[in-house]
């Protein structure tokens, strides 16, 4: 199996290493990298729990392979907080209760970071088609969507 | 956990090409990867080589010649398709289907391409393309060839590309002037689920106002499916209900759905019906086409 050299930015940090062809992005971040806040699921792009950004758009990161991110940009939950300081939206999911088990949660604040980003007044509606490719399996979509509205409304 | 691969990343089509021609039978072109990692993991395909094809730039383009209609390039994304101005106005039918895929995640990956070459009998951009008359663009050892999107379909999971091709682009004509397109889906959850039966059909009326109807399916057959048998009845002049019936019946015929776990060949069979029905309605009588 082919092994490859990686360039990359991961949360502003330049990063070059190694990884055989069929590493994943999500396992790069997890196990080389140790960026848990990224998780794993179903493993087959169904639950979008893995979601991270790559050059700023959302994308279920077992489904892109290590070797993809070559000369990228990505950013995960990690990479959000500057000197301890919480996004709006990160608040927004405090103050609303938005968290469960929190599994989802990183992925949901990505693709909310992301929605408001390329549109900072997002409605209801835009708001779950951004999200409806992550799962929440505590079912709390509704306190997720008004943390998301709530953002965007600031 | 992947199987074992090799990964291959050509600059030039010409470097794709070459690869391609020695290795063709045990590589897979990787576009998006949103199908082929999931059959990957599932070990239902494995591949000795992965041929990453996006950093090949004539692929990556999304093109309008106002003579010639739409190029879409192998590794065009769906969400750029989606957020074309072009495709909105121009191809809606287009921009309908490829909004009804999967989700917004998954659409910053996947292809238009990638979507007609795992040739899913449920392929969502399929019934949009047949109703649109698409042409296939395929590249390989003896040059390119153009492939009739209907005939390029062949059984479920496969192609008319031989084992040396792969497809440069997907190319559109204009849609003849002042037609409408719908493309209808029926699922049992929005997003993470295939067609339980897709519905397209575009409706023209030519400069001697001979109506012009043509009509696609996904999921109802081992491939997307264009009812042409339907198309002929629709020059004359006959009262709408009466031509929705027969079509209904034309198409009740020729088309063959399985049962599955999205839903039984008796409810595919009924879908097919109503929403053929819906779809022609919504054309012929609010259109007044």
């Amino acid at each position: 199996m082919s092994r490859h050299e990686i360039s990359f930015r991961v949360n502003g940090e330049a990063y070059k290493l190694y990884a055989e062809a069929n590493r994943t992005l999500l396992q790069l971040l997890r196990d080389d990298l140790e960026l848990t806040g990224t998780k794993e699921g179903c493993a087959r792009g169904d639950c979008g729990v893995c979601t991270v950004l790559l050059d700023g758009k959302p994308v279920k990161s077992c489904l892109v392979l290590a070797v993809e991110a070559d000369g990228k940009e990505i950013t995960t939950v990690e990479g959000l907080a500057k000197d301890g300081k919480l996004t709006s939206l990160q608040r927004s999911f405090v103050e609303h209760g938005a968290v469960q088990c929190g599994f989802c949660t990183p992925a949901f604040i990505l693709a909310g970071e992301a929605l408001l980003a390329r549109n900072p007044h997002s409605t209801e509606k835009e708001i779950k088609e951004a999200t409806s490719g992550i799962l929440c399996r505590c079912t709390g979509y509704r306190q997720i969507i008004d943390a998301i509205l709530d953002a965007s409304k600031k | 956990m992947l199987p074992k691969f090799d990964y291959i990343k050509p600059r030039t089509l010409k470097e794709a090409v070459d690869f391609l021609s020695l290795h063709g039978k045990e590589a897979k072109i990787l576009a998006g990867g949103t199908d082929l990692l999931v059959l990957m993991r599932e070990e239902a395909v494995k591949p000795k080589y992965l041929v990453d094809i996006k950093a090949v730039k004539e692929l990556n383009t999304l093109s309008y010649d106002e003579d010639k209609g739409l190029t879409i390039g192998a590794t065009v994304t769906l969400n750029e398709i989606i957020e074309s101005d072009i495709v909105k106005e121009r191809f809606s039918i287009l921009h309908e289907a490829t909004s009804s895929i999967a989700d917004y995640e998954i659409r910053n990956r996947a292809t238009l391409v990638g979507n007609i070459c795992n040739a899913s009998p449920a392929a969502d951009t399929a019934p949009a393309l047949l109703v649109l008359d698409a042409t296939v663009k395929a590249v390989g050892p003896e040059g390119e060839r153009a492939i009739k999107i209907q005939d390029f379909f062949t059984g479920v999971k496969k192609t008319s590309l031989k084992g040396k091709e792969f497809v440069k682009a997907v190319e559109i004509p204009n849609p003849p002037e002042g037609s409408r397109g719908i493309y209808l889906k029926q699922q049992r959850i929005r997003s993470e689920d295939l067609a339980i039966v897709g519905v397209a059909a575009l409706v023209a009326k030519n400069s001697a106002g001979k109506r012009q109807v043509r009509i696609a399916f996904s999921s109802v057959a081992p491939t997307p499916i264009r009812v042409f048998e339907v198309e002929k009845i629709f020059a004359k002049d006959r009262p709408i209900r009466e031509l929705i019936d027969e079509t209904v019946s034309i198409v009740s015929k020729k088309l063959s759905p399985i049962s599955d776990v999205r839903g039984s060949r008796e409810y595919r069979a009924h879908l097919i019906e109503v929403l053929t029905r819906r779809v022609l309605r919504e054309l012929l009588e609010k259109g007044r086409n």
